[in-house]
């Protein structure tokens, strides 16, 4: 194994080990919100720091070998891949370091999750694709990547369904428009995590085949 | 045998059908099919010993100066298969010029390096061969560093200015095609870079042929890269396309270090 393809090597290794730590993330605070548990909500924030540096460095060694080793072909399309799919898992374990913050909202605006259980259909569902994705990314694996795609439909599908809900409750006047906010910013964070998760879905389709499959039909309808 | 007869403007300069080079017994080349387009460059790479400068040499017929040599299938130039019997070789010269790993300027003043061609195409006329020598030291970007040193000895240049000499010295000839073995790998990166920017500038109006080891080299410079190994064509596509998604793992792992 050459230089760069042992340190590539370390990279995907520190990724893998960056995508575990965002999920468990994720779960903690899903988990601290349910309890509103507020200490274990403000853990999770305290501990985003910690990916915050993991990626930077990550960001920092691929400069590093994109400067001095020039890469080609598949190694690249592995530099390039990490890169992103950095960010993304960065930006995931922002939303759910934000979704810990928001339990002590919960606690404030007096809001119940037990009300909506559109909410758990929808946290079941985004643990479930951001569990994929971090398979996914340790396998490099297309067909999962295909698959996570998919499962952001019915992310989109859930966000919608719980906004609906939370719109009615709002109707009903249970609760304030404070309430029904937080609800809806939480049910958005985990909206995006799936966005990210179809990302890094796709990013990992570009690694294994080179093509790059986001917007594809901006490609086909060309004007 | 007319290898000025351009076609058109898409129609390939160079084509190689099932082109085999033998050394006596031995194939360079084996069994080549290429087609290289006008106006653009391509990068021909590959491991050591690997036949891409065969193949660049036969182009123009450099390999006949090895005895044994012997060619098979069809190699042409404009349509005209460059091993008939009937090829006139300075011509073919002309039309196909090389330029070579060391820079090798005759032991004369720049301005006379460079009217050597075309003095031998009997062009006399003073004023004449002033033109050619102007803007073939132009072309190559030159001029502006050798413009009141004419009649200096060639080999009072730098290995870069020296090297960029020999590609005027082509020039003068009006080439169509230019031919480079490795051109800059006796020189330091800042001469590496100018070549490279020439190189890209030569494009509009050369077609150009260049063997290089440096492989960002090739990625840089050239808009389609053959990658040949043990004598054969492995791959031959759009450099963007083979440095990041070549289809061949012998590609891969060559440009990726992982071989050769």
């Amino acid at each position: 194994m050459s230089e760069l393809q042992h340190r590539l090597h370390t990279l995907t290794l520190r990724l893998d080990h960056m995508g575990m730590r965002v999920e468990q993330a994720l779960v903690d605070a899903l988990r601290a919100l349910r309890k509103n548990d507020e200490q274990a909500g403000q853990a999770v924030d305290e501990h985003d720091p910690i990916i915050d540096r993991e990626e930077v460095e990550i960001e920092q060694e691929c400069i590093r070998l994109l400067a001095l080793y020039q890469p080609a072909a598949i190694d690249l399309r592995t530099l390039c891949t990490i890169i992103k799919v950095n960010s993304d898992l960065e930006r995931i374990a922002d939303l759910a370091a934000g979704m810990g913050r928001r339990v002590k909202h919960l606690l404030t605006e007096k809001v119940s999750l037990d009300e909506y259980e559109e909410f758990d259909h929808l946290a079941q569902a985004t643990t479930d694709i951001l569990g994929r994705t971090v398979r996914m990314l340790s396998r490099s694996d297309v067909a999962t990547a295909k698959n996570v795609i998919q499962m952001d439909d019915l992310i989109d599908k859930g966000y919608r369904h719980l906004v609906q809900a939370v719109l009615k409750q709002e109707d009903r006047r249970i609760g304030g428009a404070g309430a029904a906010m937080t609800v809806i910013n939480l049910a958005k964070a985990l909206e995006r995590i799936g966005d990210h998760c179809t990302n890094i879905a796709e990013d990992i389709i570009f690694l294994q085949t080179g093509d790059i499959v986001r917007h594809a039909e901006a490609f086909e309808k060309k004007p | 045998m007319n290898f000025n007869e351009v076609q058109n403007d898409s129609s390939p300069v160079i084509v190689a059908r099932n082109f085999t080079l033998r050394y006596g017994q031995k194939a360079g080349v084996k069994d080549i099919r290429l087609e290289i387009l006008p106006r653009r460059v391509t990068a021909i790479i590959g491991p050591s010993g690997c036949g891409k400068s065969t193949f660049l040499r036969s182009i123009n017929r450099m390999n006949d100066l090895i005895p044994t040599t012997r060619a098979e299938g069809f190699l042409g130039v404009n349509g005209v298969d460059v091993y008939d019997k009937r090829v006139n070789l300075a011509n073919l010269r002309r039309r196909v010029g090389m330029v070579f790993q060391k820079p090798n300027p005759f032991p004369k003043s720049i301005f006379d390096n460079i009217a050597f061609g075309p003095r031998l195409q009997g062009i006399r006329r003073r004023s004449r061969l002033n033109r050619i020598v102007e803007n073939a030291l132009r072309d190559a970007a030159l001029w502006e560093e050798v413009k009141d040193s004419l009649g200096r000895s060639a080999l009072a240049l730098s290995g870069g200015q020296q090297q960029r000499l020999c590609i005027a010295r082509s020039l003068a000839n009006r080439p169509e095609i230019l031919l480079m073995d490795e051109p800059c790998s006796a020189l330091d990166p800042i001469a590496t870079s100018r070549i490279e920017d020439l190189i890209t500038k030569l494009k509009d109006d050369y077609t150009i042929v260049i063997v290089t080891h440096n492989m960002q080299q090739a990625a840089r410079v050239s808009d389609q890269t053959a990658f040949f190994c043990l004598g054969e064509l492995i791959e031959f596509d759009d450099t963007k396309t083979l440095f990041t998604n070549p289809k061949q793992k012998q590609t891969e792992d060559y440009i990726t270090g992982r071989f050769g």
